[in-house]
């Protein structure tokens, strides 16, 4: 059963560049996590205490000021960062779109870029090809497929990115911000896809500051600030 | 210690069953390094060409009488270079690699064996330079060849480990791209890859008999141009490789979740 219990986790980067910080107390900021001194090195805490669970079928948007550490959040849910303390545990195959550039070579065409996608996300040559079509009607793309990905605009490359992650079936689906860069059409018919995949008992969680988008496609909101969990609803 | 081997062959395990994105991702590498030029991968045997033709042009004049020192500057350049390109790209490899690191779950090893394929490939091309220039000054194809490939074979099992080792250190510490770039520069000269050692005493018997490059490049080249076995010269290249896999084991082990938070 598809599920993400998070346990106290929290989260510091350390800072190697020497900093001089003015006066304590001064400039504080809104933003952000905490900058704090850790020994004799610099430590920013992006996140802190952060404690909830979600089972099959959740959707849930996370929101929050900039720098409230909605990114670092799903990167520690996707297992890039380890976390500093706490303890997180996850059932299910995890998928995610961070950056559209991050995971596609902008040389190779869309086509190109789908199968190394689905090699990373560990899937063979015959079940890439199988789907291949599928990803490329989704995306609306048509003769595109066939340009480099750098001659694609934000929006195409948004369409490529999302119809790939969506149609290799994860589970648990990670999302930063940036579907807003499809069109109204596209983004209807990325909502459906994500209704698909929550009746499939699957799990969503999306960081946006899209307010309207939060309302339509989540059924839970996590407001976060300063690293910590501010609300829960 | 154990839980850190753990680790280490855990994240080498699931890189091998990635096999199909490293590969995938050396061959996109080649391809984009030699985009729009006309002759490709072919710049790199032009390269070797060169290289290989300036030296033998420069020094043969003493060894005149002697062919066998072209053949003695083609295998120590194959190998030389082989050995400095995969040092000097693996220092800066996971800064390259940021954007993958952040951004998807792969096992570091795949990174490793990205530019471990990706430098096989390309010296794959002086090593076809090589061979031509080996038939063209006269020695035909036989048994000793074979012995040569066993050098070949210990330098790409060394492969991964030089990587691994080289990454971790230009990760720790930044500075290090610059000190090993220069250092394999200058290596050049304190390794026998174009002067012949005969017994001169001084420098060049250290740099001979303390270089651990030596031993690779004499693995390699004994067999044809000396037409004797290398067997000293492969046991040295067998214990060094086994120290480097030993220290790359651990540092994968114990550092390999740190890297993300170091580029
Ligand atoms: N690589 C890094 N090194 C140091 N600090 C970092 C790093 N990445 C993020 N931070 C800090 O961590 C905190 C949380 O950042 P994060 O990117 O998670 O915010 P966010 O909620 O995604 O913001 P935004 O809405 O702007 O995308 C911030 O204070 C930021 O300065
Ligand atoms: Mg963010």
């Amino acid at each position: 059963m598809t599920s993400i219990t998070l346990n106290n986790v929290s989260l510091v980067y350390r800072l190697f560049e020497k900093l001089t910080l003015s006066a304590p107390g001064r400039r504080r900021s809104a933003l952000g996590g905490n900058i704090a001194k850790s020994g004799t090195k610099q430590v920013v805490q992006a996140l802190d205490g952060v404690s909830f669970e979600l089972k099959a079928g959740d959707r849930l948007g996370l929101v929050g000021p900039n720098g409230a550490g909605k990114t670092t959040l799903l990167k520690v849910l996707y297992g890039i960062y380890q976390p500093s303390g706490g303890t997180i545990s996850i059932a299910g195959k995890v998928d995610a779109l961070f950056n559209i550039h991050i995971g596609f070579r902008p040389e190779a065409t869309g086509r190109r870029n789908i199968v190394l996608r689905g090699l990373i996300s560990g899937w063979t040559a015959a079940e890439i090809e199988e789907k291949m079509e599928e990803i490329i009607d989704f995306s609306e793309l048509g003769d595109f497929i066939d340009l480099p990905f750098k001659a694609y605009s934000q929006g195409m490359a948004a369409r490529l990115a999302f119809a790939a992650a969506t149609t290799l079936e994860p589970e648990i689906l990670l999302m930063d911000e940036w579907i807003g860069a499809g069109d109204a059409s596209f983004q209807e018919k990325a909502k459906r896809r994500m209704d698909e995949l929550a009746e499939k008992a699957g799990i969503i969680v999306l960081a946006s500051h899209d307010d309207a988008l939060i309302q339509r496609v989540c059924t839970k909101k996590l407001t976060l600030r300063g690293g910590r969990v501010e609300s829960l609803a | 210690m154990i839980a850190a081997l753990n680790g280490a062959f855990d994240d080498i395990s699931k890189a091998m069953r990635l096999h199909r994105v490293w590969i995938a991702l050396a061959h996109e590498d080649i391809g984009d390094q030699h985009r729009r030029t006309t002759l490709g991968p072919l710049w790199m045997l032009v390269n070797y060409f060169a290289f290989v033709g300036t030296f033998a042009f420069v020094f043969v004049t003493k060894d005149a009488s002697n062919p066998s020192y072209i053949a003695y500057v083609a295998i120590g350049m194959l190998v030389w270079f082989y050995l400095t390109e995969t040092i000097t790209m693996s220092v800066s490899l996971f800064q390259r690699e940021a954007s993958f690191i952040q951004g998807t779950t792969l096992p570091l090893f795949v990174y490793v064996m990205r530019l471990t394929m990706q430098c096989i490939i390309r010296a794959g091309y002086s090593l076809a330079g090589c061979v031509l220039i080996l038939l063209l000054s006269g020695y035909g194809i036989n048994t000793n060849w074979l012995l040569s490939l066993l050098g070949l074979l210990l330098l790409i099992l060394a492969t991964p480990a030089f990587v691994v080792v080289f990454a971790f250190l230009g990760a720790f510490f930044p500075d290090s791209e610059f000190i090993v770039g220069n250092l394999m520069r200058v290596g050049m000269f304190f390794t026998p890859v174009f002067w012949v050692y005969s017994g001169q005493e001084g420098v060049q018997e250290y740099a001979y008999h303390w270089n651990p490059f030596t031993y690779f490049l004499e693995g390699v080249r004994e067999p044809i141009t000396a037409g004797i076995f290398p067997g000293h010269s492969l046991a040295v290249t067998g214990y060094f490789c086994l120290g480097l896999w030993a220290i790359a084991l651990l540092l994968l082990g114990l550092y390999r979740k740190r890297i993300v938070f170091l580029i």
